[in-house]
């Protein structure tokens, strides 16, 4: 990236808006702070930011409208801050087309890793290799094969697909909805645990310590998340 | 009408038979006797039209007797000239009866049928009324009402029980003998008549679609009425069932109510205390980022607040989701799903705080599915582990296992320590709690007590106890029937 990525902040506490955009600036970004969602839809149409940071509860529009609207005419990846109760408003939001969420209250470091990833996954779409490596495990989605160092690991058909599906999507969270649906196809509602039998499959397969996962996280009620 | 002439009605037929004979003596110049005969058939038939049964039978007699004295040979006497006459007199009788009769049933019908359709419009007008009525209180008034226009008395006695309590309303006057009665036909839901308690009394039961509902008492009944009084019965059952509905579904409407108010007030209070605790978190972590570039100890301090800031919010979200917890029905979103993945979630969000303490986690890789709510479950980790680093000395190993022991799933959390004081132990869990007099370490005892309504909610059990060097907390979840998933979806 040459220039410096643009970023529009929809956040209606002025203290929040605040402190993300300084830390957002200070990470060499321009950020565009603005209090209401309709302020927030202009500011995405005159900036064609890289990123949108929105915070789910605004007053004049809720962050899932903001989300639907938004989706109709932009791919730009959106970074939802919410509440931690709020779990069926975060799943909403992302089925609707958010990307990531990061529950209230954060910290810094942690807002800035999660804007680099969505924006280094924004200017790695065109991404062409077919070969992934996280840890010491590399996938060929070419060959449709995983490996760890030299030796070859058997994933079943459904292992590999959900697999493939996580790295498609790494960066972002990706709901037990979108999941099931992009593995298995629609109609399955209400069979969430296959995905978990399978999740917890390719953890044993790909983690070093299943129990403490370093690539294939859970976000607790809302769906998974691959790190690499 | 036949029962308003009733005193008059014999006499009246015969004056009308005589007044018949009258008119026939007059005109018999110019009227053939067969003609005559006609005249006292009219009369017979009117007369059994209008006065009844009893009175046509004697007006037939007498038109025979008359035309006899009056009208055949030999006049004013008995006896007859010509034996052809014992034929017209055998006729007009039969004629004469026969007319009778089937006049009278005709009346009698009509009678009925008027008798049916008051009854009907009376049965019509205590179901409208009954329809209109808000309170068992009116309810009990109309079936009196409706009842004391017949000349009868009513009571009611209505089941009210509620929550396996037997209760018994009774409207209007019941003696013990009486209340007897009235219990007997309820317990065996079918009518007590006749009963040496209550002389003179009926008790009728009522049910509504579902069940009994009560027993409708009437004083002074007749037991022809009774069809009409077990009609008048149902329709009090069926109006004290809607009564007991329209209370249930108002009452229900009104906990939702404030239900939806409770949590809407809850949520709010949540956004208000979050959004400043948010800014503090990252106005401090700003500022501790900067670091170097800080005078002195400030990048320090900042991260001192930041710290702070966060374990307040830890206490505050644990005094929310009491709040939630103890406000009655909690909705869990219970799902099947493997343990370890909540554990892997807690471990991550409690990064900070476990980096510099070492974790063993010991999870057998084969464990069945639980169904539980994730989120509930990860607060339960999170403060259990919380607590272990809390009170344990910073280089003290923490323990987390998880295994199948009967039935349930049983996970349990450790720290090498001095473990909990001896005596309280099993008072950790109540609310406001601590471990130790002293408060030298934060937190308000909330932490334990979340745990324990969050698995108490999901039929589970926490027990806290000390181990040799060790001080441990473990909870076990049912382990339920999980469902299928040898076969493969596609």
């Amino acid at each position: 990236m040459t220039e410096p990525p643009r970023i529009v902040v929809v956040e209606d506490e002025p203290q929040i808006r605040r402190f993300v955009s300084d830390a957002l600036r200070k990470e060499g970004a321009l950020p565009q702070g603005v209090g209401a969602a309709r302020q927030g839809l202009d500011a995405v149409v005159t900036h064609e930011p890289q990123l949108v940071v929105l915070d789910l509860g605004l007053p004049d529009m809720s962050g899932l409208e903001f989300i639907r609207s938004l989706r109709t005419w932009s791919r730009v990846p959106v970074l939802i801050l919410s509440a931690r109760t709020a779990e069926q408003d975060k799943i909403e939001a992302l089925d609707a087309g958010a990307d990531d969420y990061l529950t209230k209250p954060f910290g810094v470091g942690e807002l800035l890793a999660r804007v680099r990833v969505l924006l280094r996954r924004h200017a790695a779409d065109t991404d062409a290799t077919p070969v992934r490596r996280f840890g010491d495990i590399e996938v060929d989605l070419a060959r449709h094969s995983a490996r760890r160092g030299a030796e070859d690991l058997h994933l079943t058909q459904i292992e590999y697909r959900l697999l493939a599906v996580l790295l498609a999507g790494a960066g972002k969270v990706l709901t037990h909805r979108h999941l099931m649906r992009e593995v298995w196809g629609p109609g399955h509602a209400g069979q969430e645990h296959y995905l978990r039998i399978y999740v917890r499959r390719l953890r044993q397969k790909l983690e070093a310590d299943p129990a403490r996962p370093r690539h294939l996280l859970t976000e607790t009620g809302v769906g998974y998340r691959f790190q690499f | 009408m036949p029962f308003r002439w009733s005193r008059v009605r014999y006499p009246l037929a015969v004056v009308l038979c005589a007044t018949t004979a009258f008119v026939a003596l007059t005109l018999r110049p110019w009227l053939d006797q067969a003609n005559i005969v006609m005249l006292f058939l009219l009369a017979v038939f009117l007369i059994a039209l209008r006065l009844g049964r009893g009175p046509a039978v004697l007006a037939a007699f007498l038109s025979v007797a008359f035309f006899d004295v009056f009208f055949v040979p030999p006049h004013l006497s008995f006896s007859v000239a010509d034996a052809q006459y014992l034929v017209t007199f055998v006729v007009m009788l039969s004629v004469g009866l026969i007319t009778t009769h089937l006049t009278a049933r005709l009346a009698e019908r009509q009678e009925a049928a008027q008798a049916r359709e008051s009854e009907t419009r009376m049965l019509y007008g205590l179901a409208r009324d009954l329809g209109s009525a808000l309170t068992v209180d009116q309810v009990a008034e109309i079936v009196g009402r409706f009842l004391g226009s017949m000349g009868m008395s009513a009571a009611l006695y209505i089941d009210c029980s509620a929550g396996g309590q037997a209760d018994f309303l009774v409207h209007g006057m019941l003696d013990e003998g009486a209340m007897a009665c009235a219990s007997d036909a309820y317990r065996r839901n079918a009518p007590v008549t006749d009963d040496p308690r209550a002389a003179g009394m009926m008790f009728l039961p009522f049910s509504g679609a579902t069940r009994v509902r009560g027993v409708l008492a009437v004083g002074q009944g007749r037991a022809e009425r009774l069809p009409l009084l077990d009609t008048a019965a149902s329709l009090a059952g069926i109006a004290i069932e809607r009564l007991h509905y329209a209370e249930v579904a108002s009452r229900s409407e009104l906990d939702a109510e404030s239900e939806k108010l409770r949590s809407s007030l809850l949520s709010s209070i949540s956004h208000d205390l979050r959004t400043p605790l948010t800014s503090l978190v990252g106005l401090a972590d700003a500022l501790a980022e900067r670091g170097t570039s800080l005078p002195d100890d400030s990048g320090e301090t900042a991260a001192i607040i930041r710290d702070q800031a966060h374990a307040m919010h830890r206490m505050v979200s644990n005094l929310l989701e009491m709040a939630r917890l103890q406000s009655g029905r909690v909705m869990l979103n219970r799902q099947w799903q493997p343990i370890e993945e909540i554990v892997g979630s807690s471990v991550r969000l409690l990064d900070e705080s476990l980096a510099t303490r070492r974790l063993a986690i010991d999870l057998p890789t084969d464990l069945p599915l639980v169904s539980f709510d994730a989120v509930l479950m990860e607060r339960v980790l999170c403060n259990l582990l919380e607590n272990a680093v809390k009170y344990s000395a910073p280089d003290a190993e923490i323990f987390l296992s998880a295994q199948v022991v009967d039935a349930a799933l049983v996970v349990t959390v450790c720290n090498a320590g001095a473990g909990f004081p001896p005596g309280r132990i099993d008072r950790v869990f109540d609310l406001f709690a601590r471990g130790q007099h002293e408060p030298a370490i934060p937190g308000t005892g909330i932490g334990l007590a979340v745990c324990r309504a969050i698995i108490a909610a999901h039929g589970g059990t926490i027990t806290a106890e000390n181990r040799p060097g060790q001080a441990c907390v473990r909870f076990s979840l049912p382990l339920g029937t999980p469902p299928d998933v040898s076969a493969e979806l596609t």
